[in-house]
């Protein structure tokens, strides 16, 4: 039994505890807000973050060291790093866009969750008031951890193995969504790209450059071959074919 | 340290969910072993015979009245005749899933990662095979669907819903033609149906805070200590009915009940059709399973206190459901809004505390599910090039074209309208009825009113195929191969039968309503 | 083992009763030891490099060049701190000190000995304990990631951006390898509180070998040998080391996510990677290499474990793995990010779950008698062996000859020279030939030798 939990098992709210729950509260609350105001969506995860290791701590401050610890490994230390991972890879400057598809929805919504926060908030609060915690010694009577093993291998065994099905489901579910699975005769090795670079009917050299500063600055113009003939195969393929303008295409006085 | 135990399980009556979960991880390792060209033929075999195997298990168990596996599961009569219903729908909706004649490679999509409306994506569409993995998740979620309606706590209850729902998320965003609608469906579902999971499980936590100051017993969330609580504790009753709200929108979400219904017109249209007719079923049949348990079970000692809420909840669900379909434009979208209206019909059902409210609800759920996939069936054959017609203009003339599939089509839908000799009049009938003697004469006012609004859409589709002249766009009817003809005549004729002769599933119904406490 | 043997084994109990001052103490220390080990790991890093390289490495800095990273570190505390224009600047600012802290912090719950008496304090030499110690230190080395990917995404530039990328999916990766192999150890030791685990690899069991009993020893290094190949292999990984430290690959990344760190924050990424390789050394150490607790040779001497001494054993272990660490970054060259991940997944993660598996169930079946485990254990492992060995693989297609393949070729393709074709050698390369004598090394009369 480490300290915090002999405190919280006694019943009642220690002094640590209270100023443990009073700095980290608002903590918690602050991050929950910022995760939803803040514009950058990599700031929102790391508001989230904040949030969710306040949670962890408070688990740990009511005796649930377990709950604790796997909150902070799980959820902060993998899901929340896998979110970020992501967001990342989207780009640092995509943030969301403001318009609203429905008028006043956001304003409704900020209406409707702060009304539905004060119902249950309150409601609990007059149901729990003058409540006495109990049961927290018999749960933690041979250790959290062993506790926990307790309840998840007897009462609940048959939901905990359940879970296995949920998670065959995410895994096949990840495979089918996101897997692209490339055929035998898709693959390209380097041979047959060699064999396809040399074949009949394919210039195997490099592509002439695109001629820039010739006439013009623009990586679109086609370059000019030794003699004469413009060459498409100068300018990449994705770029728009764009019709010069007179002034774009007349010598820009630096052929004297 | 105490030596563990694990609680007695009973094999025999956890065999349907066992064998059910056991050809799902069977399915899955086909996937990885089997070569390309059998597995189709491999999967659909395996998710049949385990289905027809679940289904002797549940007829073999047919006289079990007992909880097992601690107080997780809970083998009884509504438990078997509503797993018994979900099988036997469940199967109807595997033979439209398998279908491989009606569409070349299926109605799903070959490679999902593939970018919709590429290059790629067209080429695929043209006639590749349709990915396999789609056995496993539905018998993950026919599994899943099994345990929702057996479960008897609240735990157990809630993993059984993310079991079944994961695999529907999935399945919905696989459709082989309109991709994108179809992935916009499937993530509208996910965001909205987690959300749901989120309220069920803050519902569940306030139960279990409620039910701890019961003298002498321990705070739990199975379905007795909650009963025992209802009446027994002293704890402030606020916590039972936040507790109890935040637990029904979890269910009604899944039951597709108004104001919880916005998903459903959505995912039934962008979802592959067969996968459609699959939620329309066996989703409608698990939830409100779920909810009867629920409600009949663990709560029966407020239904005071519910009854009005739920009443005003199902009466809205109507009305919700009767005057969208009335507006809508889309044959899917109009099946969907029909079937948020028959969730309201059979929230009355659940409202009827007597043992007759109870086998109608069951009754119900089995004759609406045999209509809808029969509908869907016709849905999946009505086609041009691009897919399925869905649009209801496209329907117009097609009696003249097609008058076998158009007169199966107009029997299905008016026994969705609840004309006399379908089933539809029938079980409108088994649950009307005991409302009526309940004294819950309101609800029966609301829900025959609605039904009239609701004949309008009907007979609206009815008239526009046999009176109106077929135009260049009206597409041919596909003719079926032999696995959705199967289902569509099984759906068309089980509709005709419990409208003829309703006697012997009612009498069934009703030897198998009432719970095991 | 002797009563009084045992008593120095400290229990959850022992924990949570210091005043005050004593736990300031203990911080203080383990503070300090991780500071420490940095300035020294520095230099032994770059000495042992050094000799394996031929080389002296740091000598001129204080005795055999000592104080080489104390200057260094002076050095860079006044060197400009730049600030990208792009970087964000809050995040970019406490990047290096989230590492840190997670890096210092894991030392909180390693046990440096047994209960030693301060100042009339019966205590144990560990800064705290609690029943899920060890999932403390898996949540450090979570949290410890952090740092690394917000530096890298901060620092608003492309490099730093890839290495901070590569780090967050490495250590993930890695961190579920290393989560399973501490699985085993649970599961043997029946707790997760780290001095419990240290407690219980002092216990070692009796094998009984024709009919003489000979004492095992306890540590799992041995018991669970698997686990600790995967664990310290992990290690390297979640602390991004040679030859897993693609995160800083200079070939690809130039400094990976440091690039635009410098001075004092840099200092602090530099700190943050010594201190967390020390600090998973304590944790190789304390989980599998029976923590501050003697090895073999030692114990016959009977006060080996009590007092200060198992302090020294612990130092010891901890060195020898840092050690390691400094030879596998001497010795190995750096993986392809590819294969790093393939190994991970395929590799590292398989062979884990498999080991669990036979693991729990070796112990499942402990009641049976020996002969009953060998005949379960053994004929399907034989069998596995034998297929694997055996399994039928498919003949490979016989190959066409370079004629084949260019005859092969459809009409127009690329002109290509004949396959006979003889070069004439050069007239400058004959030239030269001419002018040179062979070179005649292996009789060394020649004195013209090239």
């Amino acid at each position: 039994m480490t300290t915090s939990t002999v405190l919280a098992a006694a019943g009642d709210v220690s002094g640590g505890e209270e100023i443990t729950f009073w700095i980290l509260a608002p903590l918690a609350l602050i991050g929950a807000i910022g995760m939803v105001a803040a514009r950058n969506a990599v700031h929102s995860a790391l508001w989230l973050v904040l949030t969710m290791l306040c949670l962890g701590v408070f688990y740990v401050l009511q005796a649930g060291p377990f709950i604790g610890m796997v909150q902070i490994i799980v959820y902060t230390g993998a899901i929340m790093m896998l979110f970020l991972f992501v967001l990342m890879l989207v780009g640092r400057d995509a943030s969301d866009s403001l318009i609203e598809t429905l008028r006043g929805q956001r304003v409704a919504a900020i209406v409707l969750g702060l009304g539905f926060a004060g119902l249950v908030g309150g409601a609990l609060y007059r149901a729990m008031d003058g409540t006495t915690a109990v049961g927290l010694e018999q749960a933690n009577a041979e250790g959290n951890v062993q506790g926990i093993a307790r309840l998840l291998f007897t009462k609940y065994v048959f939901a905990f193995e359940l879970t296995s099905a949920l998670l065959i489901t995410a895994a096949v579910g990840a495979m089918v969504l996101a897997h692209i699975e490339r055929r035998k005769q898709d693959k390209v090795d380097q041979p047959s790209t060699m064999r396809a670079r040399f074949a009949p009917g394919n210039y195997p050299g490099p592509k002439p450059g695109p001629g820039v500063f010739a006439t013009s600055s623009s990586v679109a113009t086609p370059a000019r071959l030794p003699d004469g003939r413009l060459t498409e195969r100068s300018t990449p393929d994705i770029l728009p074919v764009r019709e010069l303008t007179a002034q774009e295409t007349s010598l820009k006085g630096t052929d004297q | 340290m105490t030596e563990l135990k694990l609680p007695s399980l009973d094999y025999a009556a956890l065999a349907p969910i066992l064998i059910m979960l056991g050809a799902a991880l069977v399915g899955v390792l086909v996937e990885a072993f089997v070569p390309r060209r059998s597995r189709h033929v491999v999967q659909l075999t395996l998710a049949l015979l385990a289905v027809l195997a679940a289904l002797t298990m549940v007829v073999l168990n047919a006289d079990d009245r007992l909880i097992t596996a601690g107080q997780a599961i809970s083998v009884d009569g509504p438990t078997l005749f509503l797993q018994g219903a979900i099988l036997v729908l469940a199967a109807m909706a595997l033979l439209l899933i398998g279908d491989r004649s009606v569409e070349r490679g299926g109605a799903f999509v070959a490679q999902a990662a593939v970018t919709a409306e590429s290059a790629d994506d067209r080429r695929q569409a043209e006639g590749r095979n349709g990915l396999t993995e789609i056995y496993p998740l539905t018998t993950f979620a026919i599994g899943g669907m099994l345990i929702f309606v057996a479960a008897n706590d609240l735990l157990t209850m809630f993993i059984a819903l993310e079991v079944f729902s994961l695999p529907l998320y999935l399945l919905c965003a696989l459709a082989r033609r309109r991709r994108l609608l179809s992935q916009e469906a499937a993530m509208k579902y996910f965001l909205l149906g987690a959300y749901a999971s989120a309220f069920f499980l803050f519902g569940v936590a306030l139960i279990y805070g409620f039910t701890s100051g019961i003298p002498g017993r321990g705070a739990g969330v199975d379905f007795s200590t909650i009963n025992a609580a209802v009446t027994e504790s002293p704890t402030s009753p606020v916590l039972l009915f936040a507790g109890m709200a935040l637990l029904a929108i979890g269910l009604l979400f899944k039951a597709a009940a108004a104001p919880f219904h916005v998903w459903t017109p959505d995912v039934y249209q962008g979802a592959p059709t067969p996968v459609t007719g699959f939620m329309a079923a066996c989703t409608k049949v698990a939830a409100f399973g779920a909810l009867l348990r629920v409600f009949h079970v663990a709560f029966a000692g407020a239904a005071w206190d519910f009854t009005p809420v739920l009443g005003a909840v199902a009466v809205l669900t109507m009305l919700v459901g009767a005057v969208l379909a009335v507006t809508q434009t889309d044959i899917k979208r109009l099946l969907a809004y029909s079937s948020i209206a028959n969730a309201g019909y059979l929230l009355v059902g659940v409202l009827s505390p007597s043992r007759d409210g109870l086998s109608g609800t069951m009754f119900y759920l089995v004759a609406y599910g045999f209509s809808v996939l029969a509908a869907f069936a016709v849905v999946t054959l009505v086609r041009d090039a691009d897919g399925e017609a869905t649009h209801l203009s496209r329907w117009a003339g097609l009696g003249r074209r097609s008058p076998f599939y158009a007169g199966l089509f107009t029997f299905i839908l008016l026994a969705f309208a609840g004309i006399p000799l379908t089933s539809g009049f029938t079980s409108k009938f088994a649950i009307f009825g005991p409302a009526l003697d309940g004294g819950q004469a309101w609800l029966v006012i609301a829900g025959v009113l609605t039904s009239m609004v609701l004949a309008f859409p009907y007979l609206r589709v009815v008239v526009m195929m046999w009176l109106s002249e077929p135009g260049e766009s009206t597409p041919t009817v596909t003719v079926p191969g032999g696995l959705t003809s199967a289902a569509l005549m099984i759906g068309v004729l089980a509709t005709l039968v419990l409208g003829v002769a309703p006697a012997p599933l009612l009498d069934l119904a009703t030897g198998a309503a009432d719970f095991v406490r | 083992m002797s009563p009084s043997y045992l008593a120095q084994d400290p229990t959850l109990a022992d924990f949570g009763r210091d005043p005050w001052w004593l736990v300031l103490i203990k911080i203080v220390f383990a503070f300090a030891f991780g500071l420490l080990a940095t300035l020294l790991g520095v230099w032994f890093e770059r000495r042992v490099v050094g000799y394996m390289q031929v080389r002296p490495g740091p000598n001129q800095v204080g005795p055999f060049g000592l104080l080489q990273t104390l200057a260094d570190g002076l050095k860079m505390a006044f060197k400009e701190d730049i600030l990208p224009k792009a970087a964000d600047k809050v995040v970019y600012f406490f990047a290096p000190t989230i590492s840190v802290i997670c890096a210092v912090t894991a030392l909180s719950v390693v046990p440096f000995g047994p209960m030693v008496s301060i100042f009339g304090h019966h205590t144990p030499l560990q800064v705290t304990d609690v029943p899920v110690a060890v999932l403390v230190l898996l949540a450090c080395s979570s949290m410890g990631v952090y740092g690394i990917v917000l530096g890298g995404w901060a620092s608003g530039s492309t490099y730093p951006l890839l290495g901070g990328l590569r780090s967050s999916a490495q250590m993930i990766s890695y961190e579920v390898a290393m989560g399973l192999s501490i699985v085993a150890v649970f599961m043997t030791a029946g707790t997760m509180s780290t001095s419990g685990i240290v407690a219980q690899q002092g216990h070692g069991t009796e094998l009984t070998i024709f009919g003489n009993s000979i004492p095992a020893p306890g540590w799992y290094a041995i018991l669970l040998l698997p686990s600790f190949i995967i664990f310290f292999i992990s290690t390297v990984g979640e602390t991004n080391r040679a030859p897993f430290d693609l995160p800083e690959a200079e070939s690809e990344l130039v400094a990976g996510f440091m690039t635009e760190y410098s001075s004092l924050k840099f200092a602090l990424f530099m700190l943050s990677e010594y201190v967390a390789m020390v600090t998973m050394s304590a944790v190789t150490t304390t989980l599998f290499l029976g923590g501050w607790r003697a090895p073999w040779p030692i114990t016959i001497w009977e006060g080996a474990n009590s007092g200060w001494w198992p302090m020294l054993w612990f130092f010891g272990k901890v060195i020898a793995l840092v050690f390691v660490f400094v030879w596998l970054r001497g010795t190995l060259p750096r993986l392809r990010y590819d294969q790093f991940m393939r190994f991970g997944w395929k590799v590292l993660l398989p062979i884990n779950l498999v080991w669990i598996l036979v693991l729990s169930g070796l112990r499942s079946i402990e009641d049976w008698d020996s002969r009953g485990k060998l005949i379960a254990v053994g004929i399907p492992a034989g069998i596995l062996l034998v297929a694997t060995l055996f399994w039928p693989n498919r003949r490979p297609q016989p190959k066409p000859t370079t004629q084949e393949q260019v005859d092969n070729r459809p009409y127009g393709s690329f002109p290509l020279p004949p396959m006979d074709l003889q070069v004439p050698p050069s007239p400058r390369i004959t030239r030269v030939v001419a002018e040179r004598e062979p070179a005649n090394i292996a009789t060394g009369s020649d004195s013209r030798e090239v």
